[in-house]
């Protein structure tokens, strides 16, 4: 009796909880058991929306920033070990060559390399060719907030490690991508005001990446400007929040180049979010 | 499954994007199930990290013999949690806020809207072997299957433990009508 009750709660809450049916529905299944099955069911599903407990956003992005210096570093180690030795022009070389021949794989791991890594001028210049290569204003605005995030993920890396330079280059870099930004999100209201079945046949672009999850594969070009202006209203929260909590942990000579890098942030997603009004 | 195996095997072959992308798919999961068997958020933001850096470290040693890769996640997981009490003690483990159960009224009426704070002191009061279940099937949401390869346990075992872990949850949740 009581295996088969188990039986019986497993398999209601599978349909509770995975394929989203009522308690109702899996009562009506077990009329005889329902008594028994009610009050269990309601606190499984009350347990499991108590559980669902979100991450910070902060902290899910610093956790992912490590994981992927961490990830970085440790590909680079395993597969590429004679780059901590191979002069740094030679590399470039190989890199370029190695992309001509071999194709994308490289470009695949050099889209999480970091400023102070040999593959990061492939990186920034995969990244044009994105963009040259993205014929739509919407998809050409996607790509310019996924490389803004990009260039966050790298100003809080080379904070931590004090390297001003490069965070100046990498604050830089946010700038360009968030001036582009502003610009398309008003070309693109423009557009979609002027004429919306024009822009809705537009095509999509999306290389889609793990890192960038917030940024779903957009479909139709009035989703895609909703889908856009969420993931740009999120970013324009959480990028500046996430360089002021670096900025409290960054050493002394970090700290002018930090405050640069949060005030272009802070006014560049501003612009942008204005586009959108 | 078939996905996921596929995408283990190209991070074990040092695929970068692959061992992102399942980072992603458990980051949140591993997350919810450290903090419930904790019962402390901010401990649980440290240890979620350390899970995927010593998953990064040994995936080359992850085999596939009839265990899921997230089996194999949670092990490790579990295995950082034992690790926490067993430096910490379990007793002195704070909760994060006032999380008192109230017990006024015995009557129980937990389809009211439960809270996260109520539910992590309430799992603290089941038995290790309920806490595990409850925690792995609500909290890191698997399967009746994959909490069984996780823990090493049959499926009826699993099941049994899942019952009488829902039944002593609504005995310690008694809360009031109008909270």
């Amino acid at each position: 009796m009581t295996k088969e009750f188990d039986n019986i709660l497993d398999e209601c809450l599978e349909r509770l909880l995975v394929n989203g049916e009522t308690i109702e529905q899996c009562l009506q299944s077990y009329p005889e058991q329902a008594a028994d099955l009610k009050p269990l069911l309601q606190t499984a599903l009350a347990t499991r929306q108590a559980a669902a407990v979100q991450p910070r956003a902060e902290f899910k992005a610093r956790a992912r920033y490590q994981f992927h210096s961490a990830l970085q570093e440790w590909v680079t180690r395993k597969r590429h070990p004679f780059l901590s030795w191979f002069p740094r022009w030679a590399t470039v070389v190989a890199i370029v060559l190695g992309v001509l021949l071999i194709g994308g794989g490289t470009i695949a791991a050099a889209s999480y390399s970091m400023p102070d890594s040999p593959l990061y001028p492939v990186k920034l210049a995969a990244e044009q060719v994105q963009l040259a290569l993205t014929t739509s204003d919407i998809g050409k605005a996607e790509l310019c907030a996924k490389f803004a995030d990009r260039r966050v993920t790298e100003i809080v890396y080379t904070a931590d490690r004090g390297d001003t330079q490069r965070i100046e280059a990498a604050t830089r870099r946010l700038d360009e991508r968030l001036v582009m930004l502003a610009s398309l999100t008003s070309t693109t209201t423009k557009a979609a005001e002027e004429a919306p079945r024009m822009l809705e046949s537009t095509p999509p672009t999306h290389f889609g990446e793990a890192e960038d999850s917030q940024l779903v594969p957009m479909s139709g070009g009035k989703d895609n400007r909703v889908k856009l202006r969420t993931a740009v209203a999120g970013y324009a929260t959480n990028h500046p929040a996430f360089l002021r909590a670096t900025l409290k942990k960054a050493p002394a000579s970090a700290r002018p180049a930090l405050r640069r890098a949060i005030n272009v942030a802070q006014t560049g997603y501003e612009k942008a979010l204005k586009g959108w009004d | 499954m078939q996905d996921e195996k596929e995408l283990v095997e190209r991070a074990q072959h040092h695929d970068q994007e692959a061992f992102a992308q399942l980072y992603e798919e458990h980051f949140d999961k591993i997350y919810r199930y450290v903090t419930l068997k904790i019962g402390n958020k901010t401990e649980a933001e440290d240890m979620t990290q350390q899970v995927f850096l010593k998953a990064l470290q040994s995936i080359s040693s992850f085999k596939w013999k009839g265990i899921p890769f997230s089996a194999w996640l949670f092990r490790i997981a579990h295995n950082q949690v034992v690790d926490y009490f067993r430096k910490k003690k379990r007793t002195d483990v704070p909760l994060d806020e006032s999380l008192a159960t109230n017990d006024k009224n015995p009557q129980l009426i937990v389809e009211q809207k439960l809270d996260t704070e109520q539910l992590l002191s309430a799992t603290k009061q089941l038995t290790e072997a309920q806490r595990e279940v409850i925690s792995l099937r609500f909290a890191g949401e698997l399967s009746i299957a994959q909490v069984a390869k996780t823990i090493g346990k049959s499926q009826g075992a699993v099941k049994a433990l899942q019952h009488s872990g829902v039944v002593a949850l609504r005995k310690i949740l008694q809360v009031t009508e109008n909270d």
